[in-house]
């Protein structure tokens, strides 16, 4: 089982490897996210107008902390885009190449194909966005910003990187994976699954406006809630991917 | 080298949705045999290879294949036979033998480099086994697909449209190698459309069009679907033996075809052929040349196929 697990794996990699664009994805989306991020917190507090602000503003620190505590949620972006991209270049190049149908006929189970294809897309997105996450910490630290950093690096921090991370990861390939069921081309696959993004931007949302404070409790539970989701989308995932409807459905 | 049944189905029938893709298909075939599966498209030839290899499950009925049912054991049967699908899909950015390795990784017990060199040589692409699969020509990538099918030395074989997109070399070299896994023990069941490909590699042709029209020897089908009718050539014109032949108790019938050929229908084709040979050379008929009039497959398949029509 183990041994054909990995087989997929090692083969999606080998497929990634031979994609120069796939990584190339890999590594300039989360390098202008986090440079996105790190921008943001230098420029805004330099260079806003006070007028804007208002007689109660916060000075520039803590509009930068304003900033930094956004973080969490804006890298789940990473893992996101990176195991929603490699879903559904997983799949639909099985479809466009017509490989499922012989990849069948061996002795590999559905389920092991599933998650072999889920590890191969979720672990570098997941690698990716802690990656991402040190990097942004330490080019942080290095700017100077250690006392605010010390703040948004709580419980709900880790909480958000260990555990709502990888739901969320999850998440963007199992709706990758449906995504590429439905569709005729990886770009169709991709525009299915880009959806994934909107939860992701509510919270980014949610937290920007303060409507809801994410207490380490609360991401726990939120974390769960992705996670439940996850579980109801796979068994949807899985029914789509049976081995009937590739063969004889999928186009 | 046929021995026991290593394949069998009992009411075997898929419907997908309203459409009856195949219908109650009752058939055994033993070991070492290489069994033709002929019909029109949509006839389910594929949909029946299908179900064999676990692929998809049927609607009714059950298959036995190597001592397991495909529909609950997929897995084990798998380990057991190979599966030539319709289109060779290939990762197109990776090489040859990176694929081969892939899809030998998957059987337990095989060394899939090994396999996949021995097999890359086996089928003639050891030169290019580094090249990636993109570059190869779709007879190319026909062969390797064959050579998949033989990472794990199957020992059944489901072949559909195996020589579709070879040139007649690579075609006759093809079928070469599946008398030699045939005599090595094999069981092939072969959909194809070439039917002097089905003729040449079959010990028996099965005719499907969603059902079984039948199953035999290309030999026994021709008999079953037309009488067997003997050609005499004669050196100095039939005239005169066609008038002492057709007064032979055992000639049904004797004619002269357009090409100047005597013609003859005999009442038991294998005793009565000496007596008919003894008649026309008594009645001073000069032979050049008897032989049975064997009419061609394709006559016998679309005469089965037209009987189905009406």
């Amino acid at each position: 089982m183990k041994r054909r697990i990995w087989n997929v794996v090692r083969m999606e990699w080998a497929g990634m490897a031979a994609t120069p664009s796939s990584l190339l994805f890999l590594v300039v989306i989360p390098l202008i996210l986090v440079a996105q991020a790190l921008l943001l917190s230098w420029i805004v507090p330099r260079f806003v107008n006070p007028a804007i602000l208002g007689p109660t503003a916060a000075d520039a620190s803590a509009l930068r902390l304003l900033i930094l505590r956004q973080f969490p949620f804006f890298v789940l972006l990473i893992p996101a885009m990176v195991a929603n991209v490699f879903a559904t270049l997983g799949i639909v190049e099985e479809k466009v190449s017509r490989t499922l149908e012989p990849l069948l006929a061996t002795p590999v189970r559905t389920w092991e194909l599933l998650v072999g294809k889920i590890l191969s897309g979720a672990v570098p997105g997941l690698l990716v966005a802690w990656v991402s996450a040190a990097l942004f910490v330490a080019v942080g630290h290095a700017l100077g910003w250690g006392s605010q950093l010390r703040l948004v690096l709580t419980a709900t921090f880790f909480l958000d990187v260990l555990l709502l991370m990888p739901a969320v990861s999850l998440l963007s390939f199992i709706l990758g994976v449906i995504g590429s069921s439905r569709a005729r081309d990886a770009k169709e696959a991709q525009n299915l699954a880009v959806l994934v993004i909107f939860p992701i931007f509510a919270l980014i949302a949610v937290q920007v406006t303060g409507l809801v404070e994410f207490t380490p409790v609360r991401t726990l539970l939120l974390s769960l809630a992705f996670f439940a989701v996850d579980a109801v989308l796979l068994r949807g995932a899985v029914r789509l991917f049976g081995r009937e409807s590739i063969v004889t459905r999928w186009k | 080298m046929i021995d026991h049944t290593v394949i069998s189905t009992e009411g075997l029938s898929k419907r997908f949705g309203d459409r009856v893709a195949v219908d109650a298909l009752t058939v055994a075939v033993c070991g070492g045999e290489i069994v033709g599966l002929l019909g029109p498209n949509g006839a389910g030839k594929t949909t029946t290879l299908r179900m064999l290899a676990g692929i998809i499950a049927p609607s009714a009925g059950r298959a036995v294949v190597d001592g397991r049912d495909p529909a609950s054991e997929p897995e084990k049967v798998h380990e057991s036979i190979g599966f030539l699908t319709e289109s060779p899909g290939f990762y197109e950015r990776l090489s040859a033998e990176r694929n081969l390795a892939y899809f030998a990784a998957f059987y337990g017990g095989v060394d899939a480099k090994a396999a996949a060199a021995r097999e890359l040589a086996r089928l003639g692409l050891a030169d290019r086994a580094r090249d990636k699969v993109g570059t190869f020509s779709k007879g190319m990538k026909q062969r390797l697909a064959l050579a998949r099918v033989l990472l794990h030395g199957p020992r059944i074989l489901f072949l559909d449209e195996p020589t579709a997109g070879l040139d007649p070399e690579a075609a006759r070299n093809l079928r070469e190698l599946i008398v030699s896994l045939r005599e090595h023990g094999c069981t092939v069941l072969l959909s194809t459309h070439n039917l002097s490909e089905a003729e040449e590699l079959s010990d028996r042709i099965a005719v499907f069009r969603t059902r079984l029209l039948a199953i035999d020897t290309p030999r026994a089908l021709r008999e079953r679907q037309f009488e067997r009718r003997l050609r005499v050539r004669l050196a100095d014109g039939v005239a005169p033996s066609l008038a002492a032949l057709r007064e032979e108790p055992y000639v049904r019938e004797a004619r002269v075809e357009e090409d100047g050929v005597l013609t003859v229908l005999l009442a038991d084709p294998d005793s009565d052929r000496p007596r008919l040979v003894s008649r026309i050379v008594q009645a001073g008929g000069q032979i050049l040349e008897v032989r049975e009039d064997e009419r061609p497959l394709e006559d016998v398949y679309l005469s089965l196929v037209r009987e189905e029509e009406t």
